[in-house]
Parts: C-alpha cells; structure tokens; sequence
C-alpha cells in the first residue's frame, strides 16, 4: 500500500506541473490512457517516480506488455522493486 | 516530372484517400485537373497551403506542383510568408492575382517550402524540389497493398513523406493525426490500417492501448526522435512479420535514410560507403555530417565544407559496429518530436524575479524520449516550496505544455566556461547496447 500511496501522490504532483487535469476517483481499473494523463504527464510520473524510488521499469523494459491500467502500473513497479533492480 | 505527372502515368485505380468518404486516385487527379482549370490566374504563382483535411490538402498538392512557382506548406504555428505569397484559398478570393499571361501553360518547377525549427530556434522556410522530397518513396506490390496511418502534421517533413510514400506506391492512407492514442487506435482499427510510421513516443503511447497487437501491421515505421532497442525489440516480438524500419532525416538537408535491421543506429560500415544516395561521415567533435546528392536551398551552400557534407547537428558515438545518436549538438530537447530551445525557456524562468540563473537541458526519458530539466539560483531566502508552485504557474502562462520543465532543480551556482557562458555540455546518457 506504501507503494500505492507514494505513486499516488507523485501523480497528483505531476498533474499539476504537467498542467493535467485527473479524473476522479482513480482506481485499479482506471485506463492511464483515461486518466487525464498525457503523453507528457506520464512521462514526467515516471520520471519523478524514478527520483522517488530510484528505478525506471521502462527504461529497459522488453515486454510485450505495457501497463494499461492503474493497478498494471503499479504492478510494474512492484516487480522491478521485488527483482531488486 | 511533377506530382499530378506522376499519378496520372501510374493510372491507379484504386482508393487513394479513405477517411469519412473515400477518395480514389482517378478522383484526386480529376479534380487537381479541374482545381487548375478553374483559377488558372495562380500560374506561375507562390502560394501557401494549410490544413485543412487530408483530401483537400493532397489535391492542392496535386493541382499546384508543376503549376506554381513555389508551394509553402503552413505548420500550425504561425511563421511569416514572403511577400506575394497568396494565401490559399482564403487570399485567392480577395486579393487581385494578375494572370502571367502565357497562351500555352508552361510547365513550372516549383519549389516545395517546408519550416523547420531552425539551429537558432527562429523557424525558417527551406526550399526543396518535388525530386528531393520523392526520392525516397519506393512503389511495389506489397506497398501498394498498404494502408497507411498518418500520425504527422502533412505540411511537416515527416508526414510529407508518409503521404508521398503512399501516393507514389499506390497505397491508401488515413489522416490518425489528432486525439490521443486511444482515438488514434481506434481510427487506425477502424480503418484497418495495416502500416503505421510515428515517433517512438507515440508507439510507446499505442503500446499502452494494450490492443495495438489488434492491427495486421505489415510495416512499422520510427521517425522524429532517437529511436531505442528495447522499443525495436518490443515491437519486433509483437509483430515478427512485420518491415520495421526505423528513419533518421534532417529537414534541412532534406533528406533521410532508413535502417531495417530492427537494431537502434545505423551501421558503422555505411560511414564508409555511398548509401542511400547519402555519405556520412562523423567528426572530431562527434558531429554527424551528410552530403546528399544536391543540396536542397541555395542557402545553405556557406554551411557545407570543402568536401560537399553539411552538418547535421546531431551528436553520435560509436558503439561497436553501430553509430548511434545522442541527441542534438545545440542542447535542442526534442520532447515527443516537439523540439525545446533551452535559452527560450531560461529567458521564461529568468523573467521571474527570485531568479538569479537559470540552466535548462535535457533528461532522457523513457516515455517521450526527453524531458525538460531547470537547474536554477534563486535569490537567499526564498521558500523553495512556494517559489516551485509560482514557478510552475509562471512557466505554464509563459510557455508551450512541451516546453514544461518537469523539475526545478534549486542550486547554489551554475558552471560557466571560459568565455563567462553557462556550460552547456550536452547531457546524454551513453547508450546501452
């Protein structure tokens, strides 16, 4: 949950920087295509959240399958902390 | 020969255009036909384009190369026209054209102008011939059986070349260039579009959709920024069968190559050897230089050396048996394909008064190729917090989304060099092979 919670919080940071505007209530399901995020938007999360956590899982990723949900993407990040990479 | 020339030798008969109507390629040659009947006063002329959809646009093209003197093509933003350039067609209506009178039609070669962002940041016009802009276009069977998305703004470089690639071949094309990925996907599935030329930082957008493994690609084309191997390979396992070509084209010296072998770079060998009608070779300072077989604009003659090759600005290394870029020698940050000018955006930040100096550069980023990143001094006794908030909502009044720094760093100094300029070393991470 602390996971989550620190990525929750680098989202709404970066929603305001990247002059998004969210949706309501983001949950597991929520599309992160739908989620206001743009192209900049995410890209600015992940790069905050690689200050924050020290990892990018995108930056070698060579998966067939990107995040596509929310709960997706903090999956990723859960499994790169869990490789110890 | 020139555009309409082209087509109507080629005689296909097929479906050029497929959008809320589709439009066949006897269709567009007949009314590029009639457009030049009808205002035959444009002859000999300079006229600009914009806009508008993808069918009028290519018509215009059509009906006005080989019949103007010279076809400005409007990127959305807004940059200055010569004088006696008509604005089409909203110009053609008000302004008197005077009719340069000629009782046969003589055939014009005109000149294609296209804007590129400039080394200075001041977007200029470069002149290019329908020839140099063809070059690469290459028609078969399995081209012609392609229907393209264009993901590009057609007055651009880039999407010019997707839309004359797929006229020249025969192919059908698809105007999927507005909304956000998912409208776009959708509009590429609707579609069935089967061969798709973006940025990386829109395939790793389609990548997102989680359905883009839904389209029958049979080409997939990069373009527009650094393209990198785990991208390539992702794409490569998703569709085995599929042409993946990955380009690298400078406007200015309008032209390009493109690499097939679905690795990041190019081969070092080709530094050796003519290939695609291109020499490269690299110098001292790691500069990639190109001599294409003529230079596009009269112009640009006072930038090229003794041996005939221009520089392209762009920063690469060898790794290996690869060449692979870095990034842009002048610190331009290409987020997503949109090109930052880091003085633009320290002007912004150095407007605000708790800002002594501020430093802006690049940070690679795995989503959009670059981010923006400010190091900034800022005045003692300053509230980091608040200045960061007012900050943001000053950048945001003052500059364009791309333009958005994604982090203020806060520092005590900023390195200058000798001549008492910030230091501005191009902050590029060495590759991974």
């Amino acid at each position: 949950m602390e996971l989550e919670h620190t990525i929750r919080q680098t989202l709404d940071q970066v929603a305001i920087i990247a002059n998004c505007q969210l949706i309501d209530n983001i949950n597991d399901d929520t599309v992160l295509l739908q989620s206001g995020l743009d192209s900049l938007g995410f890209a600015m999360l992940v790069a905050q959240l690689e200050e924050d956590l020290g990892i990018d899982p995108f930056s070698q990723m060579q998966i067939a399958v990107y995040p596509r949900t929310f709960a997706e993407f903090v999956g990723v990040y859960r499994q790169t902390l869990a490789n110890g990479n | 020969m020139n555009l309409l020339q082209r087509l109507q030798q080629a005689n296909y008969n097929s479906t050029a255009i497929s959008a809320g109507a589709d439009i066949s390629y006897p269709q567009l040659v007949a009314q590029a036909v009639q457009l030049r009947q009808q205002y035959p006063a444009l002859q000999h002329h300079a006229i600009a384009l914009s806009y508008t959809d993808l069918s009028t646009f290519t018509c215009d093209l059509l009906a006005f190369d080989g019949w103007c003197r010279a076809l400005y093509l409007l990127p959305d933003n807004n940059l200055e026209l010569p004088e006696q350039v008509i604005r089409w067609p909203e110009n053609t209506s008000t302004a008197p054209i005077t009719a340069t009178a000629t009782a046969t039609p003589i055939a014009e070669t005109t000149l294609w102008y296209l804007a590129t962002s400039g080394t200075t940041g001041t977007p200029k016009w470069i002149a290019h011939s329908f020839t140099s802009l063809s070059r690469a276009a290459k028609a078969s069977v399995q081209s012609a059986a392609l229907h393209w998305a264009l993901c590009y703004q057609p007055s651009r470089f880039a999407g010019l070349q997707v839309l004359l690639q797929s006229l020249l071949s025969g192919a059908v094309i698809t105007d999927c260039n507005s909304g956000d990925a998912q409208q776009r996907f959708n509009l590429m599935q609707q579609y069935s579009v089967n061969a798709v030329s973006a940025t990386p930082s829109l395939w790793r957008q389609l990548l997102m959709t989680a359905q883009i493994n839904a389209l029958p690609l049979q080409q997939i084309t990069l373009g527009g920024e650094i393209t990198d191997q785990p991208l390539l390979d992702t794409l490569a396992a998703l569709f085995p069968t599929a042409r993946l070509l990955h380009i690298y084209a400078s406007t200015e010296a309008g032209v390009g190559f493109a690499v097939a072998d679905k690795r990041a770079g190019f081969p070092a060998s080709w530094l050796n050897q003519c290939h695609s009608n291109l020499l490269l070779k690299i110098d001292a300072k790691q500069h990639l230089w190109l001599k294409p077989p003529q230079l596009p604009d009269t112009r640009l003659a006072s930038a090229v050396d003794s041996d005939g090759y221009l520089d392209s600005g762009d920063l690469v290394t060898i790794v290996q048996d690869r060449v692979v870029f870095l990034g842009r020698a002048s610190g331009v940050i290409n987020v997503g394909g949109n090109k930052v000018h880091p003085e633009q955006v320290e002007q912004v930040l150095l407007q605000y008064p708790a800002v002594r100096q501020a430093k802006v550069y690049a940070k690679t980023s795995s989503v959009i190729g670059q981010l923006v990143i400010a190091d900034i001094v800022v005045d003692t006794g300053t509230d980091s917090k608040t200045l960061q908030a007012q900050l943001v909502q000053h950048c945001q009044q003052q500059l364009e989304r791309y333009q958005l720094p994604a982090r203020f760093n806060i520092v005590s100094s900023l390195a200058t060099n000798a001549t008492g300029k910030l230091s501005r070393k191009a902050d590029v991470k060495e590759p991974h092979e």
